[in-house]
């Protein structure tokens, strides 16, 4: 981590995900929350969990006593949601809070948004965020991604989240409204699928989307694989095993073509000098970058458009909040002042 | 993994040493340049850069101009402003054969023609191409309030909402007292007596027909209480009632109002189970109303009473009573506002277990005051209402005329 320019300043970056959000600090905190946020439904709920406000994995194992809220659900903040606004101070508050600022510590915070969010509710995001610090940027997850790993030129980041697939090619600037795409065909999505599949074939199955999100997360896969997916599900209260190899599988590759086109038709809208570059530098961020056999299944589907290189980084859960602090930190004092 | 830096073997290691000094400085050429975008982009700032890449029609290398973006970005807000002043006289278009456009054709005409008044929904005469302008024209809040003040159309009339018919329903009644204080005080009989005085101040609008489930002291089922609601034609149903806890429960007041649905708490269902007593239901009969749960147009609209009646008594209860609590508008299984097929709501007014309210409930200055709370709630609630409709209708017009 590279050092603080001023001794009383923390850099924090913020990944403000449809399905995670992550903190990283340049105190050295790495933090990370799923994006729910839940307020007790009633005085007797807020009694016996003993809060205001419960977040992440705490909310959703309280979710019957509590108002939750996923609030960028669909990649953006739902229009005239007031609670959705509200989950939304709430987590950047909680993720503030997650960075520990020393008491006198100014912050200098950088936070980066779902594609559509940033076209939609940078105010609202920003606003929230001023509330901490008053020096700050709101950019998009690729972007962040993309400064953090230090692609920024001639690149493409395929952001694949719960709530879009968000398209950026970077080329040496910040990306404009035309460097981008965004699909809503996404991981909720493919959850969506695969619980439809899964209760298509076995019926006499209990299953739910929380359970098909979490066979996806362990086992998701694209292209041809040996290993065979076998998992247990309550039948009638009775554990039994079922193999999902083949819904697993349709499930996940749902979304590819959507993914592929996508990526073909921003590569062509480049200018054609510059194709080539970007087709051997295409990097795959995002939760859905970890689905077993896609930089294969990726790179074989696209070879019909020509050649391209396709990479999926190894840490995505924290790779959008290491830009954002990155960028927080490399940000020229005389610009910061100014923001 | 970078893009900026593709190593492969020189023969030369002084040229490579140039070669990938050159191409670090163009890095950190980039990079300052995406930093300066990136503050550009918060600060609000027109950026100045806009890299290599990206289509273009000049040569050399040179960025593209980016006025045509700014221009398309120009002509979509101009389209869209065009086309929220286009809806906002959609939403207000009237037939220009019916009762509302002859009162409009009665207004003065410094009202529907002066700039400052210009009502863009007054309809033209027959045949007559309304002038653009005047179409286009934003119109403002005022405008509409000056144009409704003249006619004397109330905003519910001219929208043709169809409320008409209040039925208000105090719980409890006759050998079932209800809820009842450490000094005696009944559930049933404060609720009565709020009921009425609501009745009054809703009757004194003139416009609402206002009907008690029970006029007396007396016991009526559950059952009975829909069926009166059905029988009469409500169109809004709000049950009274006043919270106990059990003794023994710490004296806490609270104000809690609720609308059918099946998600509640352990309290809640407590609460439901007390009140859904003597239902005089069959279990046939209860399977029925139970399938109506998927009415989502009445649950939101029950929704929407119960937070603005929820809203304005606790708000103004708070007033009297610091200590009072809020508890919220929820859920609960109530067969009472289970039964009942338009918008409908159970309001639990306070706490008669509390010593201190009790005594307040016993005198009909506060009981007055609850009425007068209550009957605001359901005023607001009946004007927000009027103004939704108002909206929706401008939508549905407004999308119609696009697919011509």
């Amino acid at each position: 981590m590279s050092p603080s320019k001023k001794d009383n300043m923390l850099y924090v970056g913020i990944d403000l995900g449809t399905s995670r959000s992550v903190v990283c600090a340049s105190n050295g905190n790495r933090k990370w929350v799923d994006s729910y946020v839940g307020w007790p439904k009633d005085f007797v709920a807020r009694k016996m969990l003993g809060k205001r406000v419960l977040f992440g994995s705490e909310a959703l194992e309280h979710r019957l006593a509590l108002e939750l809220s996923r609030p960028l659900r669909n990649g953006v903040i739902t229009e005239g949601t007031e609670r959705d606004e509200a989950a939304v101070h709430e987590l950047i508050d909680h993720l503030v809070e997650l960075a520990g600022a020393g008491p006198d510590e100014e912050l200098c915070i950088a936070v980066g948004v779902p594609a559509e969010a940033l076209k939609v509710n940078k105010i609202a995001i920003r606003n929230a965020v001023a509330r901490h610090a008053k020096k700050l940027m709101v950019v998009s997850e690729p972007f962040s991604v993309a400064y953090g790993l230090g692609t920024l030129d001639n690149t493409m980041i395929i952001d694949i989240g719960a709530g879009t697939v968000d398209f950026c090619i970077m080329h040496g600037t910040v990306p404009s409204e035309e460097d981008q795409r965004s699909i809503t065909m996404a991981g909720d999505y493919v959850d969506e699928q695969l619980l439809k599949l899964l209760s298509e074939k076995h019926p006499e199955a209990d299953f739910s989307l929380n359970t098909a999100r979490k066979f996806k997360e362990k086992h998701g896969f694209v292209g041809d694989s040996k290993r065979r997916v076998k998992i247990e599900a309550p039948v009638d209260g009775k554990f039994t095993e079922f193999d999902i190899t083949n819904e697993i599988r349709k499930a996940c590759e749902s979304t590819m073509p959507a993914v592929v086109e996508t990526a073909i038709n921003l590569i062509a809208s480049f200018d054609p000098d510059f194709q080539e570059s970007v087709r051997n530098n295409i990097v795959v961020a995002g939760g859905g970058s970890q689905l077993a056999g896609l930089d294969t299944y990726l790179t074989e589907a696209t070879k019909p458009f020509g050649p391209c290189k396709i990479t999926c980084i190894t840490d995505p859960l924290f790779a959008g909040a290491d830009g954002g602090l990155q960028l927080a930190i490399d940000m020229p004092e005389e610009f910061l002042e100014k923001l | 993994m970078t893009s900026i830096i593709h190593l492969h073997s020189v023969p030369d290691p002084a040229a490579f040493s140039r070669r990938a000094r050159g191409l670090m400085d163009h890095h950190t050429e980039t990079k300052q340049q995406v930093l300066r975008g990136v503050f550009e982009d918060n600060a609000g700032i027109p950026r100045t850069f806009h890299g290599r890449g990206r289509l273009r029609s000049g040569a050399g290398g040179r960025p593209a101009s980016r006025h045509p973006y700014r221009q398309r970005v120009t002509l979509v807000v101009f389209l869209g402003l065009l086309a929220l002043f286009g809806f906002s006289f959609r939403m207000v278009t009237v037939d220009s054969n019916g009762p509302v456009a002859m009162q409009l054709a009665a207004l003065p005409p410094d009202l529907l023609t002066e700039p400052g008044n210009a009502f863009p929904g007054s309809a033209p005469p027959a045949g007559t191409p309304s002038p653009r302008p005047d179409r286009g024209a934003p119109v403002t809040t005022g405008q509409y309030d000056a144009m409704l003040a003249h006619l004397g159309i109330p905003m519910a009339d001219l929208f043709n909402l169809r409320i008409r018919t209040i039925v208000i329903d105090p719980g409890h009644g006759g050998i079932d007292p209800g809820a009842r204080g450490r000094h005696g005080l009944k559930e049933k009989d404060v609720v009565l007596d709020i009921a009425k005085r609501l009745r009054d101040k809703l009757a004194g609008y003139g416009k609402y027909r206002v009907l008690l489930t029970r006029e007396d002291d007396r016991k009526v089922y559950l059952k009975q209480r829909v069926a009166f609601a059905k029988e009469h034609h409500a169109d809004l149903f709000i049950s009274i009632h006043i919270n106990a806890l059990p003794a023994g429960s710490p004296d806490l007041d609270y104000v809690e109002t609720y609308y059918f649905g099946p998600d509640a708490d352990a309290h809640s269902l407590a609460l439901a189970e007390r009140e859904n007593r003597d239902s005089d239901y069959l279990i046939g009969d209860f399977r029925k109303v139970i399938a109506r749960i998927g009415d989502t147009l009445k649950t939101e609209e029950s929704k929407q009473l119960a937070g603005f009646i929820h809203d304005r008594l606790y708000r103004n209860l708070r007033r009297l009573n610091p200590g009072l609590l809020d508890a919220g508008s929820k859920t609960g299984p109530f067969v009472v506002l289970l039964g009942v097929e338009v918008p409908s709501v159970l309001v639990e007014v306070s706490c008669i277990s509390n010593p201190a309210e009790e005594i307040r409930l016993g005198k009909p200055g506060y009981r007055d005051k609850v009425a007068d709370y209550l009957k605001t709630g359901i005023v607001d609630y009946l004007e927000q209402r009027a103004r939704h409709r108002t909206i929706q209708r401008g939508t549905t017009e407004h999308v119609a005329e696009q697919e011509r």
